[in-house]
């Protein structure tokens, strides 16, 4: 019992981890909230189940389409609009007062484009349901690829940041984005590829939760709260503290039922959240970036 | 002399609206009074917000709450209080929550304050559903709801009210108190203005309309069930309007209503989807490239001396 | 405002001139309905749209609908509520007081329907309800509405208990959504589960955002219930049968409330589904109504998915009800209603019949699915096929 929720707090805090992660990237080098992120998630479910039901393409095939879909998205928006918006101090510090709003109305589009093209009727496709048993715990296969892939991304990016110099510009992007380019970091580039890589993040958790969940035009949304709850947590903009916030999340949630009740688990969260923003805005684990 | 010109041309002009709308429903028929009660709450819903995030520049996106709070309070109250107490009443205890959360949540500055705001709604919906469980209700049925013209009358004059507001906010020392907030909070601070007890103020202020227009929106669809009394779609929408009529302008929330109620009767109607997408293309157009709003237009059109929209390009927190 | 306020006047001026000029001739009749294309309910609108398409199109194939012997073609006017009650009674007084409609068919869910029960008095405007399922639909005052579900929480929760009791079932662990439907039927089904001698090893509630089942299932299979009863919605039904099949669920009795009638639950599921019960009065398999199976057939040919048992059915029945009521009665409104009120049907549930606002001929029924496709197992007297336990995931 405990081993098996041990097991479930982890699905769901790599899941949390992941999904916020994309979330924190492109906060971090950009300074936009990104409310239409899960919408995003539900683009890369809606290529995971076409490529599936359509093309008899497997999940891990779709995880490659979905992020590069995403991250023409992501690469279209920063080069048609963003970039232009960024040039000068005053539009740029309008877009980044307005992102929650103004992502708003691309969620809005995202849902109904879809909803036009694919109906809102649920969709579903069956992948790696077997059910294996390792030690303890029983784990179906479409959650251990889950639970792999999540802690694979999430690891990889960590790596990235640390060892490669990429990593180190989109640090100095994250931290202090005006020195970064005083000293000689491109930061136009590593907004560009941060804002794909972070989209294309958000399409590989839909196709990992499109295995295990209905597919419609409005899935995204609780994936975009359990996001903000996750950044918020660990503060925006600080990326390993958001990764070990979705961990912290799953756990608070999964343990938390254990202890309580299900029926107590929304106002667990959303109390949690409340609480954090009210008494340490800037996260769980100290420093996020100042923000005014 | 531009400030003055133009209440010149507004008051008898508003007296003239305001004339035809009370006069409504002796001549429309319901589907006409009905489109005069949704125009009447985004407007009072619009304004009220404004009260608050306009003037101060904390952006909320969960005004929604307060219409939720409203509500169950006006429904919890109704068997014992009668309709028209209960639904003072639901303003009564929307504004009550707002002076309860005032001081900590408006020391929340910036997206996190924006996130906040959703947040507590949401915490609030989970709460109240968790409510009703546990009292062995599922959802509740009104009955003997008053007719639509009663509720557009009271919806029109929550529309009066909060317009009233607004305007003799603008023009108190509580208004330049909470501009000063918006313009630079630290240095009215450093100046003296009490701006902590400001901030609570506009935040009751903007709470008490909403808690009786949730109420109002119970009474018409006769059925409560918190899953939509505290429905986000009504934050949201609230923000949009209110950014697509012009944040800085007296006359924004009027645009905003009535430029979204009128897409909505061409659109929405015949093409659902399409009124969405059209309607988050507008959102996004309008913050990036005409951030005063519909307001802003107007003023550019009709008055070049205008000179009292000002500049308002960080619209937000 | 008042500019606007003049034009939209004359426009609605002229639209009506248009229409009583046009009236004149035998011009289609005209059926109004509101829907919740967008907002919280949208996922499940296509189910209840694709049958009343359908239905239209196989009237207008058949030459038209018969109004008290006279063929005219039919079309629909539908706006979006935006799953809103407030907006649907708006729609609503348009379609009968701006569009003037003929005829009304149902929006999309509960409170929908009990919001739009006053309009419809106001107007005296008859209307067959159809996707609506609560105890309070019998506190509408009876008039111009009718409710043809047989899901009624109260009937529901002593049908279940028999039912269970006839599979010799001793002990049932129920969890339940918060949402209004699933409380109301955990309210009536406990106490009925207790007189029939069923233990309730476990009785929880989840919120709808719930993520995570593994605590509810293991503190329900902790108990050894021989029944799991899983009141979910959509979301969480998927979710219930992921986690159960992970977790071995033995009860060898699963029922999940709303979601093994969509489609998409099997082809999401696979075998998982197998077995798993669920709530619904029709069936194609059933024969003693030989109009099921054509439905069935006319509605997988026309949208290449199965009609969702509970909620496409329901809403290809009421306009059932309403055709053979003009057939009838023709479009004058208190001689529809008259007939709606009395008259018996013939649907592709099999026959109809309304005493007050209830349709008193269906019994309270379970589906389960067997083998891909969905089977009546409850009541003995039109079941389809026999219970079989769930003996694996």
């Amino acid at each position: 019992m405990a081993a098996q929720l041990f097991f479930a707090a982890l699905c769901s805090g790599a899941l949390y981890a992941l999904v916020a992660l994309g979330l924190n990237l492109v906060y971090g080098t950009l300074r936009l909230l990104n409310i239409a992120h899960g919408d995003l998630a539900m683009i890369g479910a809606y290529v995971a189940f076409v490529a599936f039901s359509t093309f008899g393409l497997a999940p891990p095939v779709s995880m490659v389409l979905a992020a590069g879909l995403c991250a023409a998205m992501g690469w279209a928006l920063y080069a048609g609009i963003f970039r232009r918006l960024f040039a000068t101090p005053e539009t740029a510090q309008r877009l980044e007062a307005n992102s929650l709003i103004l992502f708003y109305g691309v969620s809005v589009i995202l849902q109904n484009v879809m909803a036009l093209g694919f109906t809102s009727t649920a969709r579903g496709y069956s992948y790696m349901g077997e059910v294996w048993r390792i030690g303890p715990v029983m784990a179906s296969g479409n959650r251990l690829l889950m639970l792999g892939t999540a802690l694979a991304i999430c690891l990889g990016v960590l790596l990235v940041l640390r060892f490669h110099a990429f990593g180190w510009s989109l640090r100095a992007v994250i931290e202090r984005r005006e020195a970064a380019g005083i000293v000689g970091v491109n930061v136009d580039r590593v907004q560009g590829i941060t804002i794909a890589l972070g989209f294309a993040i958000a399409g590989v958790a839909g196709v990992l939760v499109s295995m295990t969940e209905q597919i419609t035009p409005f899935m995204g949304f609780p994936l975009t709260i359990a996001a903000f709850v996750v950044i918020v947590l660990g503060g925006l903009g600080n990326i390993f503290a958001g990764i070990v916030a979705g961990f912290v999340l799953g756990f608070v949630e999964t343990f938390g039922i254990a202890l309580t009740s299900a029926t107590y688990r929304s106002i667990l969260i959303y109390g949690l959240f409340v609480t954090v923003l009210l008494l340490r805005p800037q996260g769980l684990f100290g420093k996020a970036i100042q923000v005014r | 002399m531009a400030q003055m010109k133009r209440y010149s041309y507004d008051l008898p002009l508003a007296g003239l609206v305001l004339l035809f709308a009370l006069s409504l429903p002796l001549w429309a028929g319901d589907y006409m009074l009905g489109v005069g009660f949704t125009l009447a709450m985004w407007l009072a819903m619009v304004q009220s917000w404004s009260l608050l995030s306009a003037t101060t520049g904390y952006i909320s996106l969960g005004h929604a709450v307060f219409c939720g709070i409203g509500a169950y309070a006006m429904v919890l109250a109704l068997p014992v209080m009668g309709i028209a107490i209960s639904l003072i009443f639901g303003g009564a205890m929307a504004g009550l929550a707002a002076l309860l959360i005032g001081l900590p949540v408006m020391r929340v500055r910036g997206p996190y304050f924006v996130i906040l705001t959703f947040g507590l709604a949401e915490l609030a919906k989970a709460i109240v559903m968790q409510a009703e469980t546990s009292m062995g209700q599922f959802s509740r049925l009104i009955f003997n709801a008053p007719s639509l013209a009663v509720l557009y009358w009271v919806m029109l004059a929550l529309a009066v009210i909060a317009v009233a507001a607004a305007w003799l906010l603008s023009r108190s020392r509580l208004g330049a108190g909470l501009v000063a907030v918006r313009e630079n909070e630290e240095a009215a601070e450093a100046v003296g203005v009490p701006v902590a007890r400001l901030k609570t103020i506009a935040l009751v202020l903007s709470a008490v309309i909403p808690g009786m227009i949730g109420g109002l929106l119970t009474l018409r669809s006769s059925y409560f069930d918190a899953a939509q009394a505290f429905d986000p779609v009504l934050s949201f929408t609230t923000v949009t309007m209110a950014i697509v009529g012009g944040l800085r302008s007296p006359r924004g929330p009027f645009l905003g209503a009535i430029a979204f109620v009128l897409l909505s009767e061409v659109l929405w109607l015949r093409l659902p989807q399409l009124y969405m997408i059209a309607l988050g293309a507008l959102l996004i157009a309008f913050i990036l490239f005409a951030p005063r709003g519909l307001a802003g237009m107007v003023s550019r059109l009709f008055a070049s001396g205008d000179k009292s929209g000002k500049v308002a390009g960080h619209g937000t927190a | 405002m008042r500019r606007f306020t003049k034009a939209a006047l004359l426009c609605a001026c002229m639209t009506s001139i248009a229409q009583s000029v046009f009236a004149d001739e035998a011009g289609p009749v005209r059926i109004g309905y509101s829907m919740s294309l967008t907002g919280i309910f949208a996922q499940a609108a296509p189910s209840q749209v694709n049958a009343y398409t359908l239905w239209a199109e196989e009237v207008n194939a058949a030459g038209g609908l018969d109004v008290a012997g006279e063929k005219r073609p039919v079309e629909f006017i539908s706006y979006d509520d935006q799953s809103n009650p407030a907006n649907a009674v708006r729609i609503y007084e348009r379609l009968i007081t701006e569009d003037k409609v003929d005829l009304l068919a149902a929006p999309w869910s509960t409170p929908i329907h009990l919001a739009l029960a006053p309009v419809l008095s106001r107007y005296q405007f008859p209307m067959v309800g159809n996707t609506a399922a609560s105890v309070q639909l019998r506190e509408v005052a009876p008039g111009y509405i009718w409710f043809p579900t047989a899901v009624i929480p109260d009937k529901l929760g002593v049908e279940l208990a028999k039912l269970m009791k006839s599979e010799e079932i001793t002990s049932a662990a129920i969890m339940a959504n918060v949402s209004p439907l699933s409380q109301e039927i955990k309210t009536y089904l406990i106490p009925a589960l207790e007189a029939e001698g069923i233990t309730v090893t476990m009785s929880e509630n989840y919120p709808p955002d719930i993520r995570d089942m593994t605590t509810l299932i293991s503190q329900a299979n902790a108990g050894s219930p021989d029944a799991l009863i899983a009141l979910s919605y959509p979301a969480d039904t998927f979710l219930f049968t992921g986690q159960a099949k992970e977790l071995g669920v033995k009860a060898p009795f699963v029922l999940a409330l709303v979601g093994p009638t969509i489609d998409a639950y099997q082809k999401a599921m696979g075998t998982a589904a197998d077995n798993v019960v669920t709530v619904g009065h029709w069936s194609p398999k059933q024969e003693a109504w030989p109009k099921a199976k054509i439905f069935f057939d006319a509605y997988s040919a026309r949208y290449g998915e199965a009609p969702d048992a509970l909620d496409s059915a329901l809403a290809y029945m009421s306009l059932e009800i309403l055709e053979q009521a003009v057939a009838v009665a023709g479009l004058d409104r208190e001689a529809l209603r008259a007939e709606i009120a009395t008259a018996t049907f013939d649907t592709i549930n099999g026959p109809v019949k309304f005493e007050g606002v209830e349709n008193t001929v269906t019994p309270t029924s379970f589906l389960q699915i067997q083998d891909g496709s969905l089977e009546l197992i409850w009541p003995q007297a039109i079941r389809t096929s026999e219970f079989r336990p769930k003996t694996a995931w």
